[in-house]
């Protein structure tokens, strides 16, 4: 049994990386519970923005301001056309999960295209930075990215429910024609979350580049976790989808100190399994 | 799609081209075309069994590695540490899969909600655990398993010839058992869940175990085929193995194809498999998948059905334009023109075909056949049902009135076991038929229309109508001919080949009823046929719902046209929030000063 | 006259349910149209909302045709819909049903004065507006319903059977929130399957029967008719 500071290492660098997961899943969460769109490529496009940020700090030397000046305005583009496909072609759920998947494939490719694939490592001077709290270590960057996320979700969360905006996309998720009975425009709403989910993606693809090594092999690794966390924190749900992600990041962190890194999987996808077989309702 | 089509020919053809290829390895053409013929059967047979569930009954599957790496893993441990032949290891690897497969599905299959998309994520989920697993256990343990010291079995002398082989076989045997499956009454009743799991499961579908036998087989021959192809790939890894490759691809290429033709993945994987070398070879590995990805978008924006099933709409529907101007080139020179109304030109009155009828027997003294005793429903706090007692005589047509939400919909959703009840009982003949599924149920002799149709979308008239004689379980007779009687017996025949699409509202009431006959009911639940129709339509509605009651089909039918209530029914029953009201001879119903409050509201004069 | 209908013509999918439809509704009156179910009273009322999209035929607000008007451009021409069924948003809590109410932006710049109307109005409303409008009674629900579309400061309001699946005690009250409305000077267009109740109310009536308006008038005139019984009960 590992000593307490171990257990308790473990547990902080779970609650951060779970802040991560968190990040990444808000934009999915978001587009699933209220657009009714499955995007896989949410998960393509946030490692593009990784190699984007790596590729502005590392190969041209610019600040990470610039990666998100440019990737925060593109993403939010690409968001609404692929929306803007989506709607031309009426693509149902689970078409979307097919048509973004091939997206997903595309980015892929383009990333190995240019970036090849080896691993990449964005070196930064902050990298190995961290404060100390007693006897635990608390990485900044890691600590960065779980407050950015909290930022988000916190901010999406009051957007949701303390705006007319936010909560005419709760209405038209339930019930589109007659919110739209009431003067709300469900399009163009729809449009401009789109293009908010995928600039989410970006924002969480700049943390990435800052704390993980990056491969194009990547991008699929972390895609069963983020659905695992986007469902357990209930679809449409941002303070969900974080909570659910700092829990299955607490979980893994205790599961690799406890028992062994390699069964850190097992946990989210166990966690999966079980409220999808006992608490489907959630849905 | 229509299931119908060129029967024992395709089976036959298949295994004439299965034989010619058999022959290949020993025409000495190098090693090569050995292994590129054997990763085009391997993707066969891989999208083939997938689709065999996905497909045919619309469950994606994530996980179908899942099922290839448990038969991977099941031949090459059985036949490096255990020393088995390696012949006998490929059962094994099929038995293990199939079990796990088994197991996932009977657990999931169960559960109502879980549809779509948590399907999907289930089986991903799956796939990453038994990985895990896999790879932190003596199984794999890390270092990837060797299968060099494993002799290749000689079935011919070239050892790439008798992999060769090896991958042939299983592509036969996979498409002739996709081949079986769709044309069979499994693969029917797999399409119908497709369509419409509810519905089917009332027209007498054994939904569960239906799903249970199509997943066993899809996990077992992607099993079958994992254990081929560890002799194959010679080095196992977790990572290779396990990866989001397979499933995506399998998906890509069945629904490139046609997930639901049972030609559709071989198609699919053909093309996209030549497409990927072909790019391969060119040295262009990275662009071929990001091309592979275009067409996938491409295939799911402007050809969702498939390859083989738009083609063959296609051609059916311009064999009906050609019948339809032939059609219509023989009306106009035999009759003037007509004025031409907004609605498609109503039904003419069929000839019904009397020889079968027998005289009602009378109502009065007939034995009681349904018994609905003290029912009860609650959903969640609210009461729908509050203990509702109705007998239904043999022979007679009931009719059941009330205002919207007093539970009518509710009571025959839970006769015909779609909901389960909240108390009292429920007896048909005598025995109690509550608590059963409800495709038993529909075999015990009760059938129901749907207020709202609701036929097999990819399924024609004429197939809708089989589909439930075929799972009536009541007839006897070959299913063709009975479901063409009932379509004629109903005025329809002449769209026996449509698709529920091309029908116009009436038509698919009508089809409503054909499919509820189809299975013979001893009870008939009718559910606001009439509510759409224009006046004659109602006549004809209502003389065909007399023909069938004629024939011996006790009849309750939920009504709000009361014309066709009072001219139909030999006793009323009304219901108001949940409760039976009243229930007698139409004449005092109507009378019933309760009832006229309830339709016409409080202090109305009688 | 505020909602003039012309020569309506709706369908669905392939069926035409509503032909030839014609009537008025004068300002700050309460028009009502009886049928039976299935004769196209939801189709009808669902096109004047702006929920269906209609074939042929005009429909005027106040003079302006609606024709080219999307759908959530009802609402800013003072169109107010309380639909059949409710369709409330139920995850949603009680005043965020009203907010949705008031979307509008000339609504919106009113929200706190029509918020306490509505509060004066349904005090039950008040006490839980706070809960999710799921958890509330069929009758509640209802009210919210209501409370939604006054939000919206309308000028027309849209009944789609109100009285559907309430208890009849309740079914008084909500006719006579009805007819308050209409004496503040909203008009009312009535759907309703309760011919006594929205009879007793109405200023103009007409009858809805496969589609097409069989007859209309003055409802004291038309309650006299053999033919409006014989609709609902079948016998004389």
């Amino acid at each position: 049994m590992p000593s307490f500071t171990l257990l308790g290492q473990a547990l902080v660098s779970g609650l951060l990386a779970g802040g991560l997961y968190g990040l990444l899943g808000l934009g999915l969460s978001l587009s699933w519970g209220l657009l009714r769109l499955v995007n896989i490529a949410h998960f393509a496009l946030a490692f593009l923005g990784a190699y984007l940020t790596y590729e502005f700090g590392t190969e041209l030397h610019l600040n990470i301001a610039f990666a998100l000046l440019l990737i925060l305005p593109t993403f939010f583009v690409f968001g609404v056309m692929l929306h803007w496909l989506f709607k031309r072609f009426g693509v149902g759920e689970f078409g979307s999960l097919l048509v973004t998947f091939g997206v997903a494939v595309i980015i892929e490719s383009l990333i190995q295209w240019f970036w090849t694939a080896d691993f990449r490592r964005f070196e930064t001077p902050y990298a190995s930075s961290s404060f100390k709290v007693g006897p635990i270590y608390v990485p900044a960057l890691e600590l960065a990215a779980f407050l950015t996320a909290t930022v988000l979700a916190g901010g999406a969360w009051l957007w949701l429910n303390r705006t007319y905006v936010g909560k005419a996309l709760r209405a038209s998720a339930e019930d589109a024609q007659i919110a739209a009975a009431f003067g709300v425009n469900h399009r163009a709403q729809s449009y401009l979350l789109s293009g908010l989910c995928s600039a989410f993606a970006g924002v969480a693809g700049v943390f990435i580049a800052l704390i993980s090594t990056l491969a194009p092999s990547q991008i699929w690794t972390w895609l069963g976790v983020v659905f695992a966390v986007v469902i357990i924190g209930r679809l449409g749900n941002p303070l969900g989808a974080l909570a659910a992600g700092v829990l299955i990041g607490a979980c893994e962190g205790l599961a690799m100190a406890v028992i062994s890194p390699a069964w850190a999987p097992v946990v989210s996808f166990s966690i999966l399994i079980v409220i999808l077989l006992w608490q489907p309702r959630w849905l | 799609m229509a299931i119908s089509g060129n029967r024992n020919g395709s089976l036959g053809g298949l295994l004439a081209v299965g034989a010619a290829l058999a022959f290949m390895p020993m025409m000495g053409f190098p090693a090569f075309y050995d292994s590129f013929f054997y990763v085009i059967f391997y993707w066969i047979s891989l999208a083939t069994s997938w689709s065999l569930l996905s497909g045919y009954a619309g469950y994606f599957s994530l996980g179908h590695a899942a099922f290839l790496g448990a038969g991977m893993y099941t031949s090459a441990t059985l036949a490096v540490k255990f020393n088995w032949p390696f012949l006998a290891t490929i059962p094994a690897a099929a038995a293990v899969a199939a079990l796990l497969g088994c197991g996932i599905g009977a657990l999931v299959f169960r559960l109502p909600r879980l549809r779509g998309e948590l399907f999907a994520l289930m089986t991903l989920a799956v796939t990453f655990v038994l990985a895990t697993v896999i790879l932190n256990t003596p199984i794999d343990g890390g270092s990837g398993v060797f299968l060099s010291a494993v002799p290749v079995p000689a079935i011919i002398k070239s050892q790439t010839g008798s992999i060769y082989l090896l991958g042939l076989a299983m592509c036969i045997i996979t498409l002739a058992i996709a081949w079986t499956v769709s044309h069979s009454k499994l693969g029917l009743g797999l399409y119908a869940i497709s369509d419409d799991e509810d519905v089917a499961e009332v027209k007498g579908v054994p939904t569960f175990r239906y799903k249970m036998i199509a997943f066993a087989l899809s996990s077992g021959i992607a099993g079958a085929v994992g254990g081929v192809h560890s002799i194959y790939v010679g080095f196992l890894t977790v990572g290779e193995t396990f990866g989001i490759a397979v499933p995506l691809s399998v998906i890509l290429m069945s629904v490139l194809g046609g997930a639901r033709h049972w030609l559709g993945p071989a198609v699919g994987a053909t093309l996209i498999t030549l497409a990927l070398f072909g790019f391969a070879s060119a040295g262009q590995t990275i662009i071929g998948r990001a091309v592979v990805a275009l067409l996938l978008i491409v295939s799911v924006l402007c050809l969702p059905e498939g390859i083989i099933p738009t083609f063959l709409r296609r051609r059916r529907l311009a064999a009906a334009r050609r019948l339809a101007s032939a059609e219509s080139a023989r009306v106009e020179q035999e009759a003037a023109p007509a004025p031409s109304s907004a609605s498609t030109p109503a039904a003419t009155p069929v000839a019904v075909d009397v020889s079968n009828l027998k005289p009602a027997p009378a109502a009065q003294d007939a034995r009681v056949v349904l018994e609905v005793e003290d029912v009860r429903k609650s959903f969640g706090g609210l009461q729908a049902l509050r203990g509702v007692t109705l007998d239904v005589r043999e022979g007679e047509i009931l009719g059941l009135i009330g205002p919207n939400g007093c539970g009518k919909t509710t009571l025959i959703n839970m006769i015909t076991g779609h909901l389960p009840l909240s108390g009292g009982t429920i007896k048909l003949g005598g025995e109690k038929i509550s608590g059963l599924p409800a495709h038993m149920i529909a075999r015990r002799g009760i059938a129901r229309t749907y207020q709202i149709p609701r036929p097999f979308v990819h399924l024609s008239t004429l197939e809708n109508v089989e589909m439930c004689v075929r799972f009536g379980g009541r007839g006897s007779g070959a299913a063709r001919e009975q479901a063409l009687h009932w379509l004629s017996f109903c005025g329809l025949e002449q769209r026996a080949q449509a698709m529920p699409v091309d029908l116009n509202l009436r038509e698919r009431k009508v089809l409503e009823l054909a499919r509820a006959l189809a299975a013979k009911p001893r009870v008939l639940l009718l559910d606001e046929v009439m509510s759409g129709l224009n006046p004659s339509e109602v006549d004809t509605a209502i003389r065909l719902v007399r023909q069938i009651r004629d024939q011996g089909t006790t009849i309750v039918f939920v009504e709000h046209l009361m014309r066709a209530v009072v001219q139909l029914s030999d006793r009323v029953a009304v219901m108001n929030e949940g409760t039976l009201l009243t229930a007698g001879l139409p004449e005092q119903v109507m009378r019933d000063s309760r009832v006229m409050d309830i339709y016409f509201g409080h202090g109305h004069a009688a | 006259m505020l909602l003039e209908v012309r020569n309506l013509h709706v369908g669905y999918g392939d069926a035409t349910a509503v032909w030839d439809v014609s009537f008025d509704v004068a300002e700050g009156s309460i028009t009502t149209v009886i049928g039976p179910n299935g004769a196209g009273k939801s189709t009808m009322i669902n096109a004047i909302a702006g929920l269906l999209p209609y074939r042929l035929g005009t429909i005027r607000v106040d003079g302006a045709d609606m024709a080219g008007v999307p759908p959530h451009g009802y609402c800013e021409r003072g169109i107010a819909l309380i639909p059949e069924g409710r369709r409330l948003f139920t995850t949603m809590t009680v005043e965020e049903n009203l907010d949705i109410g008031c979307y509008r932006p000339y609504a919106r710049a009113r929200r706190a004065a029509t918020l306490q109307s509505v509060y004066e109005r349904f005090p039950v409303l008040k006490e839980r507006r706070a809960q999710p409008a799921g958890h509330l009674s069929g009758g509640q629900q209802q009210m919210v319903a209501i409370g939604r579309a006054l939000m919206a400061c309308p000028r027309l309001m849209l009944f789609d059977e109100p009285s559907l699946g309430l208890a009849p005690s309740i079914v008084d009250k909500m006719f006579e929130i009805i007819r308050d409305i209409r004496n503040e000077g909203v008009a009312v267009l009535l759907v309703e399957q309760n011919v006594q109740k929205s009879m007793e109310i109405a200023d103009a009536a007409c009858v809805l029967e496969h589609g097409r308006i069989v007859t209309a008038g003055r409802p004291a005139d038309l309650l006299v008719q053999p033919h409006i019984q014989q609709a609902y009960l079948g016998i004389n």
